[in-house]
């Protein structure tokens, strides 16, 4: 409020949607009810308020009330938040001082039967949107120009890929790598399939297009040894492998292309203890010398993959690639024979065809079984000699061989750690680089500006890799044409005169956000801000906050709901109120899904936005129970799919610590939950509600003014 | 119980206590803390000891509002009692002739840090002394600090007085020969003084406070881990090789109990208003 001093003024825009609101809310008596609400100067109903005549509406009204905050009550924020954000602006009045209500996807259309519940829930949630906005503040987006060069770690066929595409499109692009030459894996590679081209040729052709680019500046036998910075303006420190020497950079994007290696099974099925047995790499290199002249060999597959602990992955591609230098032997000479030992073949796509292909050019395949794993044992000329379990014979098998081929997965290589520690990006369980998410952001980290392709991010075959190298090149691009982007003004901000330099907030921060000054001064840098509000709930003085959804908006909405709580009449049955928050990302959408389902449950829920779970602090549960919910849920996007990483886990710590805190408080612990949902989860949304409501209708009300046992508390806690 | 004899504000939220301690003192050396608890329910909290007066029988503390307890502290006057204070706890600093000691000290952890400047100053130390705070407001010792070093150093976060920031003290390292440097205060202050100067290769020590339970090495709560081996602060400390320090492993241990503290803070107020 400090920013726009004036009292607030708030008009309040109330829409029928047709019949999807109005035929169950009476929007008239909402439009009637919020007219008296704190601060509200003017409220009124539309048919639609998305229509040109209710945005009309809206301008003209700002400019006759003088409104400085503005909510509409309709659908959900995701379908036309921004629109009357625009109409706000258009009419002079920043966008950060609107607010909606959703009274149609969570009140109309998932309490249909119930007008007369539907209405006062509608009420609730036009009251708390109100009370929140009067703490609204006007908010700057920040511009950032963009540095419109690449840093591409790595110069195998990914890197390459994608430091091409990115030249093309005629951006300054710096190729780091490792080694003294390009190429990476495929240079120990040998034939390719489906085109049986030699790995060399096509490398070769790749590299002397990258050569002859002149965007494209060449760092060989270079590391990178600091980064600073953010998108858009990257500081890179790269250092020379062998005179030291190092050299500085700026670019404005970042792909990482570092690759893999092969997993060297030492120790496993003799391998170092004769050079008869080989990894499939080793077999290619023997293959591509042509020296190779052994009439009987055979493959292990899942050698160090697939593992119980540890390398618990699948190596994804050492299927088909014995697959195919099975039959490249079976080329090399018919008579060779080649046995390949597997726990299952998995070949899928186009794949299958080698498969096809190896067993009608009589490639034998007997299937292990993984607690029975084969045994090798060598002979007197030094040839192993592999005794199997046949699962399919139920016997074993002895077979004799001069070559043993070790199929093993690709892992993550030294220096792709230490990259991660520089880059200050995730590696995954396995070793790998780990994406932002899954699904929706399967080649950028979390981290602005930084992307990541080939099997740097897990095992891949060429095809996939040269496809991500293309989705790397086109996400970075995209920042880089447009010179310039925007950031939205939802930032972490913190107020140093309450702040006690503990720097919680930077070890809560997963992206690199928060910075400390020398005498610990939190300092943010909000092109790495996401906004998610983490470092506000770990605070522990509340110094942090984040914009927007400041302590005060939050708290006075939490307040606001409670206010006019009627208590019971003696004979009325006892109908809880329940406060949700719901992140804004899946379990905000889930509830609209279960809305747009029409998928009905109790109308008890009422659900505040809030960015992620994890912007939820105690205080906000606190304050909710303390002014008279009957139970408080908090709801999220699945675990490990959290968009901030992992708010949401963040979040189930605090609640499982918030629930001893609330035992001490004379609180059921049961009033408080958390669930997690997908945005495809609406039935499953629902469910979480109902269900909390029957424990809530058996619980009864909560009686507990929750006053004066802080003391007891505090003991509690102490030994938690 | 322990009289409070003098409470003197030295910022906002920062006050320096003088207790009536008379065994505490005589036994205290620079370096030491004490564990004080303010009544029978209250939480034991470690404080590192900014003065002692065998003489006067007296021992002072700083302390910075934060949470709970140090806010209760804070509401305390002259004349009022604390229950106990356990003490004097750890190892003294390593106080020596070494030559130049640069003594760095960020917010209310320079008081203490204070008691062991001057005593490198008596064993004839040259000791350049370095106060900094996040902004002039939260500067403290100032003048005590002036008085006992031969060169006093103030620098601010964010540049109200002083130095703007720690760059300074690069130019410093290479234009002074310093023999020691001492470390006390925010962690992220103390790494980064301890990463300059192992580039120097400058001994330096930093003053670690995780978090503490009983403060005589019986419950392991305030572990740190220091050259790949666990320490406890509470009986290897609070004195500590900064080059071997892990920090970050400290800062997200530190932030463990924020939630409860939180709450326990926010529980007390209630009743403090009530």
């Amino acid at each position: 409020m400090e920013a726009n001093k004036e009292e607030p003024k708030i008009g309040v825009f109330i829409c029928r949607c047709g019949f999807n609101i109005g035929g169950v809310i009476d929007v008239s008596a909402v439009a009637e009810y919020a007219k008296n609400l704190p601060n509200v100067v003017f409220a009124e109903e539309d048919l639609y308020t998305c229509s040109s005549a209710g945005l009309d509406s809206i301008k003209k009204q700002i400019g006759k009330f003088k409104l400085n905050r503005v909510i509409v009550a309709s659908c959900t924020p995701a379908t036309h938040e921004s629109l009357f954000q625009k109409t706000c602006e258009e009419a002079g009045l920043n966008k950060y001082l609107f607010e909606m209500a959703n009274i149609r996807e969570h009140c109309s259309w998932v309490h249909m039967h119930l007008p007369a519940e539907a209405t006062e829930k509608a009420k609730d949630l036009v009251r708390m949107a109100v009370a929140k906005a009067s703490y609204l503040e006007p908010q700057k987006e920040m511009e950032l120009d963009i540095c419109p060069s690449a840093l591409v770690i790595g110069g195998g066929i990914s890197g390459i890929t994608a430091a091409m595409s990115l030249a093309r499109q005629g951006f300054e692009v710096h190729l780091v790598d490792k080694e003294a030459e390009l190429g990476g894996m495929l240079n120990h590679l040998f034939k390719l399939q489906p085109t049986e081209r030699e790995a060399s040729e096509i490398l070769r052709e790749a590299i002397i297009a990258v050569k002859a680019n002149s965007n494209i500046h060449l760092h060989l036998s270079t590391l990178v040894h600091e980064v600073s910075g953010f998108i858009g303006d990257f500081n890179v420190t790269l250092q020379t492998k062998n005179s030291n020497q190092s050299e500085r950079i700026r670019v404005g994007t970042i792909i990482v292309a570092t690759g893999a290696e092969e997993f060297k099974p030492t120790g496993m099925h003799g391998y170092n203890e004769s050079l008869n047995v080989v990894t499939q790499l080793e077999l290619e290199q023997l293959l591509r010398k042509g020296e190779l002249k052994k009439p009987k060999v055979v493959m292990i597959q899942c050698v160090g993959a697939r593992e119980k602990t540890g390398r618990t992955y699948c190596g994804r591609i050492c299927c088909h690639v014995a697959l195919d230098n099975a039959l490249q032997l079976k080329k090399l000479d018919p008579n060779i024979d080649v046995t390949i030992l597997f726990r299952d073949i998995q070949t899928p796509g186009e794949n299958e065809h080698l498969y096809k292909e190896a067993m009608a050019n009589c490639v034998n395949f007997i299937r292990y079984d993984p607690n029975r794993p084969p045994k090798v044992a060598f002979k007197a000329d030094g040839n192993p000699s592999v005794t199997v379990y046949d699962v399919y014979l139920g016997t074993e098998i002895e077979l004799e061989s001069d070559l043993l081929v070790l199929s093993t997965p690709l892992i993550q290589h030294e220096d792709g750690r230490k990259l991660s520690s520089v880059l200050k990006v995730p590696l995954g369980a396995d070793g790998f680089f780990f994406e932002a998410h899954p699904k929706l952001r399967p080649v950028d980290f979390a981290s602005e500006g930084i992307y990541v392709c080939g099997t740097a991010h897990g095992p891949k075959n060429i095809v996939e890799s040269i496809t991500q190298a293309y989705a790397t090149a086109s996400k970075a691009s995209i920042p880089m044409a447009a010179k310039k982007i925007k950031t939205g003004a939802v930032k972490a901000s913190v107020n140093q005169e309450n702040c006690v330099n503990c720097n919680a907030c930077l070890v809560s921060c997963v992206f690199n956000a928060i910075e400390s000054s020398a005498f610990g001064l939190p300092r943010i840098l909000e092109a790495n801000c996401k906004g998610c509000g983490v470092c506000a709930s770990e605070c522990p003085t509340g110094a942090m906050q984040l914009r927007h959804y400041k302590d005060d908006q939050i708290i006075a909405a939490i307040k606001a709901l409670f206010r006019s709580r009627k208590r019971p009449e003696p004979n009325e049955s006892f109908k809880p109120v329940i406060l949700c928050f719901a992140c804004q990302w899946c379990s905000y959408a889930a509830a609209d899904l279960a809305g747009v389902s029409r998928i009905q449950y109790p109308p008890n829920v009422r659900i505040l936005r809030v960015p992620c779970s994890g912007r939820v602090d105690v205080l906000h549960i606190l304050k909710a129970f303390q002014s008279g919910a009957d139970g408080v849920i908090i709801t999220g996007c699945l675990i490990g799919d959290c968009h901030y990483i992992d708010g949401n886990v963040k979040a189930k710590e605090r609640v499982d610590v918030m629930k001893k805190s609330l035992q001490s408080q004379g609180i059921n612990p049961k009033r408080l939950e958390i669930g997690f949902a997908s945005s495809s989860e609406g039935q499953k949304f629902a469910g979480m509600m109902t269900d909390f409501v029957k424990e809530m209708e058996k619980l009864g009300p909560n009686s507990s003014t929750s006053k004066r046992e802080g003391e007891k508390l505090v003991q509690d806690t102490g030994k938690a | 119980m322990y009289k409070i004899l003098a409470k003197r504000e030295l910022a906002p939220h920062i006050n320096l206590f003088e207790f009536s301690a008379d065994e505490v003192s005589t036994k205290t050396k620079p370096g030491q803390f004490v564990i004080l608890r303010i009544d029978e329910d209250g939480e034991r909290i470690p404080l590192t000891i900014a003065d002692a007066d065998p003489g006067k029988g007296t021992i002072a503390v700083a302390c910075h509002e934060v949470g709970k307890t140090t806010t209760q502290l804070g509401r305390l006057k002259e004349g009022d009692f604390v229950l106990d204070l356990l003490g004097p706890l750890g190892k003294p600093t390593r106080i020596e002739k070494f030559g130049t000691v640069l003594c760095v000290g960020g917010g209310v952890m320079v008081a203490p840090l204070h008691f062991q400047a001057k005593a490198f100053r008596e064993a004839g130390n040259n000791v350049i002394g370095i106060v900094g705070a996040t902004t002039s407001d939260h500067l403290i010792f100032l003048e005590e600090m002036e008085t006992t070093c031969n060169h006093l150093i103030v620098a601010t976060d964010d540049g109200t007085k002083g130095h703007k920031g720690m760059d300074f003290l690069k130019d410093l390292i290479k234009e002074t020969k310093i023999d020691r440097v001492v470390a006390e205060g925010p962690i992220v202050m103390m790494k980064a003084v301890s990463d300059l100067t192992r580039q120097h290769g400058i001994p330096t020590m930093v003053n670690l406070i995780p978090i503490m339970v009983d403060g005589m090495g019986m419950c392991g709560a305030c572990r740190v881990t220091v050259d790949g081996k666990t320490s406890f602060a509470c009986v290897d400390g609070l004195e500590f090789d900064g080059h071997k320090v892990d920090f970050d492993e400290l800062l997200a241990r530190l932030k463990v109990y924020t939630p409860q503290e939180k709450l326990a803070y926010v529980f007390s107020e209630q009743g403090e208003r009530n």
